[in-house]
């Protein structure tokens, strides 16, 4: 015991004092990150369902990540906005999408986070590129094609160079909205 | 590599020019490399190295005395690994979106080569004077060398520098002379190997004449 204690103290104290340090940093921090963290959700929720003033988080049957029914001024639903994560590229991607109040067709989707390859897979983050999702029918599965998307049809068209991460968010969104709408028409 | 019984300063400068850690030490080539498609993330990795090696070195330095052989890299780890978590911490705290681009490189400045390199060759051996000044040496170098490279990348790579903060300024660069030419193999990994290699390539050539001069 002595020679354990002996050969070993340093490592013993120095774990106790940074382990507290760290318990103080995170304590300090967690705030401000989880602060972060909703701001980027309530922004994105704000880009894909246009008029929200205030959100309420629903729990939809059959679907266990975070969907909120979003409400505009005086209380009318503007739509709904549902997270969804998947594998991109490079590594996992949470975007929001949001859906009209009949939850029929998309009003809009933003990639909250990703790694993509900057200058191309992270493409799918921008503004101009996501806008191709508006409007979509959410009942049928979307397309990823290599051309502009035709007229009536539910296709989006790929960002070049960036095939597989433009077919990754596709495809998140086709399956969270597969999983989603069912319970959701139930509310 | 240069002497380490000059003066504290020079151990300081050292840390800039002769030891350079990225540019004539070859350390931590992994986070360089990746992490320089941009000047933003350069700028604000090299803070975090910055942070993380000084107060490595400053704590080893203290500690020296009682290391233990068969505790020391350990130690050296351990504390590397707080600093490391604190450093991530903050950024995720005050730079939300850019500590989300840097992705997984933050924690992983716990294996970064230079922090421990440093720890080994100077803080368990110096005083807290010199070991702080080699940290911040090794560190202001390793920024300068990764906002140099970031800056060649991002400027032939997108055409301009963009430095986007949280509080919504934004210090935008644009010669708009590369625009339609740029080069978007610069921000991707072949460009990080290519402008790193041209780069040690120049210092080399510097570094050879210079012993020719001054060796005669």
């Amino acid at each position: 015991m002595r020679k354990f204690v002996r050969e070993s103290w340093l490592i013993l104290a120095l774990g106790l004092v940074f382990a507290t340090l760290l318990a103080c940093a995170q304590t300090a921090f967690q705030p401000r990150i989880q602060d972060n963290q909703a701001r980027a959700l309530n922004e994105a929720i704000g880009l894909v369902v246009p008029g929200t003033v205030r959100t309420e988080r629903v729990r939809v049957e059959g679907y266990d990540r975070d969907v909120f029914r979003c409400l505009a001024e005086g209380q009318t639903v503007a739509g709904w906005a549902v997270e969804a994560v998947g594998t991109g590229f490079a590594d996992r991607i949470r975007l929001v999408v949001g859906l009209s109040p009949d939850a029929r067709s998309i009003t809009g989707l933003k990639v909250i986070e990703n790694v993509e390859t900057p200058g191309l897979g992270n493409k799918i983050a921008e503004e101009a590129w996501a806008a191709q999702y508006r409007g979509l029918d959410a009942g049928r599965p979307i397309v990823v094609r290599k051309r502009p998307p035709a007229a009536d049809r539910n296709e989006v068209q790929a960002v070049t160079g960036a095939t597989i991460s433009s077919t990754a968010v596709t495809e998140i969104v086709n399956r969270a909205l597969e999983r989603v709408r069912p319970g959701l028409e139930r509310l | 590599m240069a002497s380490e019984n000059g003066s504290i300063l020079k151990q300081f400068t050292d840390g800039i020019v002769a030891n350079n850690p990225t540019l004539v030490l070859l350390l931590g080539m992994c986070p360089t490399l990746a992490v320089t498609n941009t000047v933003e993330n350069a700028l604000v990795m090299g803070a975090a190295v910055i942070f993380v090696l000084t107060m490595s070195n400053l704590v080893t330095s203290l500690l020296r005395h009682l290391l233990q052989p068969h505790v020391r890299i350990l130690v050296f780890t351990l504390t590397i690994a707080t600093f490391v978590t604190i450093a991530d911490l903050t950024l995720r705290a005050y730079v939300f979106e850019v500590s989300k681009k840097l992705g997984p490189f933050v924690p992983l400045i716990i294996v970064n080569c230079i922090i421990i390199a440093r720890a080994e060759v100077v803080a368990s051996r110096h005083g807290v004077g010199r070991s702080v000044a080699d940290a911040l040496g090794c560190g202001v170098g390793f920024t300068l060398a990764l906002t140099l490279l970031g800056a060649i990348r991002e400027l032939l790579g997108t055409g301009g520098i963009t430095l986007l903060r949280e509080s919504g300024w934004h210090w935008h660069l644009d010669p708009k002379v590369f625009e339609p030419h740029a080069w978007v193999v610069m921000i991707m990994p072949p460009g990080a190997f290519l402008t790193l290699g041209a780069v040690i390539g120049v210092v080399n050539h510097v570094r050879a004449r210079r012993a020719e001069r001054g060796g005669k």
